[in-house]
């Protein structure tokens, strides 16, 4: 190829070359990976092989001498990760019902009565649900309490007693090196035990109930270091909240409880068998989830519209009622035991893990002049939340594609650990805003250079849990800090939660979004006091609330949920207009120039997420263009052979079969029968169902569900199961088995219709037919999550190895 | 207006309402009268000794004496007879209710002072505790007030070495009591109760703290910014190194894509591309 032919353009060649691939996949792809392989480190749109309407535009002239050097290799199909790929390694869970034979012949069994244990059991599940996420919850604060105060006080130790002597660069090394050293052992147990527990949980969550499996995510295992993790992040110091990780927390309990067992105990209860399931899974998870916002934040309205938002594909009144029951029982198992920990029972006064405290004296009304500067407020959280996403995102990429090494991700946490220890002694040393100590209720009142009776006001900022510090920022006099501190903090604190959001730490987010929005929004309401010369707007407070709100609808962009999850949390209903306007404004900005932090993160780990509706311009793709083919069918009464070899084939992976009418006459069509999914085949061939055996009048049971939820959720890996050259010549007859009404679409549904088949019903499959109702194609999750607008009209994404 | 009212007391008397008089009866009008004295003492009291505050220390006589006075009055609610009902008359028969006021006024702000934190468990004097501090607190004020009067001549703002060296010592000893304080109040008081000593001692230490630190500049912490910069410009370059050198050094993560099975026909694939570029 001559260097001329390939200066023409980019875009122009490429699809040549794709034509070609497409032609006979034998024909080795040269140039069509050439922008991606080529590139290291700089941002480069992969070429997918059907890429609709994306021109890339790249620098020619760099790329041409290492092209040169690629054009030999024969599999050049790799290219560094981008946030255009959906992974190869997630599955979707089964939420369709196989209305199998067995399943037909279980419900006739079960009478009406036990039915209604059923459901009771479903009631007692979530009660538990509820306590033992509250109590998961109060164990963490608690500990993260202590342990932070013991931290603080040995610092605060060491540094008045060096202020005196001189001699404060050790305190500040003893300060970082207790940072990073806590935050080692939190990284090590993620980075080496369990990497799903990173983060905070809420971008797998959501994948959850969306229908994605992500491996690991409800494992005990999990839960136990998440737990640790979190409080270990948060007493190292990091700009970290433990709010978000309780979101998981509870879901994992929910999917651990409602499952009656734990696999990774290898304990059986023999309890609560009926829910092994996905859908039943998910419905508990949901509910987890929601008792788990509600532990967090004291909200459970928020909690229950938390999952409802996300998760729940159908708004099914008495799951509604259910998880809020299991909300309550969250927060008020939180709510009791702290308070009988703080010593004054009964008095119930702490229902969430953060408490905003009370917002209801009477300057901290509002006036309706004072709605458009909210809404201004909503403008700046919109922005500045869209310029943490936009870093956040360079950021992880960054982290993709350099520090994937578990050694390295444990390494950064703790640079980042003894930064940001480093960056608040500086500050603290630098700051020269003295407050008196009297009538002020500071924890750990560091003195340094401040007379005798002050303390250092930036210290109560930066020296202490950022729960603490909101909770400060919104509720300290007027006066209590002066605008250059406030100024400073916002600055720094900003950039080290965007540091730390995506460290192979369990931490989550909230927190630190709200205390940079109560930052600025305090030093909004400062300034605004001081430009109106009136003391009109007095209270810096309730702009502080309103900027926290600002800037935490700007990071993660929920709606609804947060919006009650504020009000509740402030305990004040009139305040739900403003947060609402500001919540909503912040959205709408922010989504101007990027989109939310979970979404944004769900995209880099190529989880092929389906959002609500499909992309708005798809309508002339058809289920034609969408669907995978040729597709892999099994007949009715199948070859055992046939079976074991197509589910050994570790090139196609795949998890559900078509089963077609088992016709000897090939000239006859071969029409579709019904679905059969891998796990189900695996359960039979480990059982040995084959027609002859019956035949043999072999003293064999029946297969029951039962056989099938065991194995559930972790059903063995084809390899394990030994099937010896016999039985390879058996018989085995799926009609039995497979699910014989499956959803199917015609080759001409458009795709926003298959999308909407697929995602209201949860599918995993749907089955494309012609009209001779003969298998053509086979859509799948990944299938549909591939369409996406992008910035320049519908693009796809390619399907990649990670 | 004393006739008035006798005469309102007459006109009573004669249309026959002998249960309700507005006249009090004798003993609760005694009981009435200690009142009003003792507040109106423990009134002068705490605004003579507002600042320097001397709360604690000088009021708690009448303080004591007021609230029993007032006990006596609340007292005669439970047991005594219709006859004798002083607390009713007193306390409840109308809307002001300035005894309860009042007395409620004085509870609230003793509260707040926290003058039981430096008084005896009984209330009567202060405790052995404060009486120490107080004394601490005398000498350190004596022994300011010693050392300035050498230079009173000549009071340049910087020339309070002679105090900062002298005074050193008792500063230092009042400053740790004070802390002790502190921190046994801490340990000792529930969460509920607040954390605050008594408003006296608090307001002693101030003083003192501010002469000391303010007034006299003594307290100079020894500022050693080099050996500061130099340590967290160094962990502040950890992070930059770690970062080039996993970007120099470290694999990129490459993924493998994968062909997806598509239908193969050229048709459908020209259709999308006219649609789309």
């Amino acid at each position: 190829m001559a260097n001329v032919a390939k200066k023409v353009s980019w875009s122009g060649r490429d699809r040549d070359d794709d034509e070609d691939g497409r032609v006979g996949e034998t024909t080795p792809l040269l140039n069509g990976t050439g922008p991606g392989a080529a590139g290291s480190g700089r941002q480069l749109t992969p070429s997918s092989f059907l890429r609709i309407g994306q021109l890339s535009n790249v620098d020619l002239n760099e790329d041409i001498h290492e092209l040169e050097t690629e054009l030999p290799r024969q599999h050049p199909n790799e290219i560094p990760h981008n946030e255009k790929l959906l992974s190869l390694k997630y599955e979707s869970l089964d939420y369709d019902n196989s209305e199998n034979q067995l399943f037909l012949e279980e419900e006739r069994r079960i009478n009406h009565a036990a039915f209604r244990t059923v459901e009771i059991k479903r009631w007692v599940i979530c009660a538990m649900i509820g306590i033992l996420t509250g109590l998961v919850a109060c164990f963490i604060d608690i500990v993260v309490e202590n342990l932070a105060g013991l931290k603080y006080r040995v610092v605060k130790d060491n540094i008045d007693k060096f202020t005196a002597k001189g001699g404060l660069s050790f305190s500040l090394l003893l300060w970082a090196t207790l940072n990073a050293s806590v935050v080692m052992v939190g990284s090590v147990i993620v980075a080496f035990i369990e990497p799903v527990a990173a983060g905070s949980g809420i971008p797998q969550i959501k994948c959850y109930l969306n229908g994605v499996k992500i491996p690991h995510v409800v494992r005990l295992k999990t839960l136990v270091i998440k737990v640790c993790g979190v409080i270990l992040s948060v007493v190292g110091g990091l700009a970290v909240g433990k709010e978000g990780p309780m979101i998981h927390s509870g879901s994992v309990i929910a999917a651990g409880i409602s499952q009656g067992r734990s696999t990774s105990l290898k304990r059986d209860f023999k309890i609560f068998e009926y829910f092994r399931r996905d859908t039943e899974k998910r419905d508990f998870v949901s509910a987890g989830a929601a008792a788990g916002v509600s532990a967090a934040f004291g909200a459970p309205v928020g909690g229950v519209l938390f999952s409802l938002e996300e998760g729940a594909s159908f708004w099914n009144q008495f799951l509604t009622w259910r998880i809020f029951f299991a909300s309550m029982i969250s927060t008020f198992t939180l709510n009791s035991v702290l308070s009988v920990y703080h010593g004054n029972a009964w008095d119930l006064s702490s229902p969430g893990l953060i408490n905003f405290g009370r917002f209801d004296s009477e300057k901290m009304g509002y006036t309706i002049q004072e709605i458009p500067i909210f809404i201004f407020m909503g403008v700046v959280g919109g922005i500045l939340g869209a310029l943490f996403n936009a870093l956040n995102y360079w950021l992880t990429m960054f982290r993709i594609r350099y520090i994937h090494r578990p050694c390295l991700q444990v390494v950064e946490a703790m640079l980042v650990a003894a930064v940001t220890a480093t960056v608040g002694f500086v500050m603290i040393y630098c700051s020269r805003d003295c407050q008196p100590i009297q009538g002020s209720s500071v924890a750990y009142p560091l003195q340094l250079f401040c007379a005798d009776g002050e303390y250092n006001s930036m210290a109560t900022a930066f020296f202490n849990t950022p729960e603490k510090s909101v909770v400060n920022l919104f509720h300290d006099p007027p006066g209590s800090y002066n605008p250059m501190t406030l100024g400073m903090f916002t600055l720094m604190y900003f950039f080290l939660a965007c540091w730390t959001y995506g460290l192979t730490v369990s931490a989550g987010v909230f927190i630190p979004s709200l205390l940079i929005g109560a930052a600025w929004g305090r030093l909004f309401g400062i300034s605004l006091s001081y430009l109106t010369k009136g003391s009109i707007w007095a209270d810096p407070g309730k702009y502080a609330l309103m900027g926290a709100a600002a800037q935490l609808g700007g990071i993660v962009r929920m709606t609804l949920s947060l919006t009650v999850i504020m009000m509740e949390a402030t305990g004040n209903v009139t305040y739900g207009f403003p947060i609402m306007l500001v919540l909503m404004t912040a959205k709408i900005v922010g989504d101007y120039f990027v989109e939310g932090l979970y979404d944004m993160h769900i995209q880099l780990q190529s989880v092929p997420f389906l959002h609500w509706e499909a992309p708005v311009t798809s309508h002339s793709l058809t289920a034609r263009e969408v669907m995978s083919t040729p597709v892999t069918c099994l007949r009715r009464i199948e070859r055992v052979g046939t079976v074991v070899d197509i589910l050994s084939d570790t090139s196609s992976n795949h998890n559900g079969f078509p089963v077609v009418e088992s016709n000897p006459d090939t000239t006859q069509v071969a029409g579709l029968r019904g679905l059969i999914l891998r796990s189900q085949l695996i359960v039979l061939l480990k059982h040995k169902v084959f027609v002859e055996r019956a035949n043999l009048n072999v003293v064999q049971r029946r297969l029951k569900l039962k056989d099938f939820r065991d194995a559930y959720p972790r059903f063995p890996p084809i390899q394990s199961i030994h099937v010896s050259q016999d039985e390879r010549d058996c018989m085995i007859d799926l009609s039995e088995f497979m699910n014989p009404s499956p959803y199917t679409v015609p080759q001409e549904a458009s795709l926003p219709r298959v999308f909407k088949l697929f995602r209201a019903l949860g599918l995993r499959h749907l089955v494309v037919v012609d009209n001779r109702n003969e298998v053509v194609g086979m859509v799948t999750r990944k299938d549909l999550a591939r369409y996406r607008l992008g910035k320049e009209g519908l693009e796809e994404l390619s399907l990649a190895q990670t | 207006a004393l006739e008035l009212a006798e005469e309102m007391v007459e006109e009573l008397w004669d249309a026959g309402l002998p249960g309700d008089l507005p006249e009090l009866e004798p003993e609760c009008r005694s009981l009435l009268a200690a009142f009003a004295e003792g507040s109106a003492a423990l009134t002068g009291c705490l605004g003579r000794r507002a600042r320097p505050v001397r709360l604690c220390q000088g009021c708690h006589g009448h303080y004591r004496r007021l609230l029993a006075e007032y006990g006596s009055i609340a007292r005669a609610f439970g047991n005594s007879s219709e006859s004798h009902n002083c607390a009713k008359s007193i306390l409840t028969s109308d809307r002001l209710q300035i005894v309860v006021t009042l007395s409620e006024f004085f509870n609230e702000t003793w509260e707040a002072a926290n003058c039981a934190n430096c008084l005896k468990n009984n209330s009567e004097g202060l405790s052995n505790s404060t009486e120490e501090f107080l004394d601490l607190f005398n000498k350190s004020l004596t022994c300011f007030e010693h050392n300035l009067q050498g230079q009173a001549t000549d009071l340049s703002p910087n020339n309070y070495t002679e105090v900062c060296k002298n005074c050193n010592e008792t500063y230092t000893k009042l400053n740790d009591l004070y802390n002790h304080l502190q921190r046994m109040n801490r340990q000792g008081g529930e969460a509920a109760h607040s954390a605050h000593l008594c408003i006296d001692v608090e307001d002693a230490m101030n003083i003192t703290r501010k002469l000391w630190s303010r007034t006299f500049n003594c307290s100079l912490p020894c500022s050693d910014t080099v050996p500061v910069i130099a340590v967290s410009s160094f962990i502040l370059f950890l992070p930059i190194v770690f970062y080039l050198s996993s970007f120099l050094h470290s694999k990129q993560k490459k993924r493998i894509l994968i062909l997806p099975k598509r239908i193969q026909s050229n048709a459908s694939l020209v259709n999308i591309q006219e649609k789309y570029s």
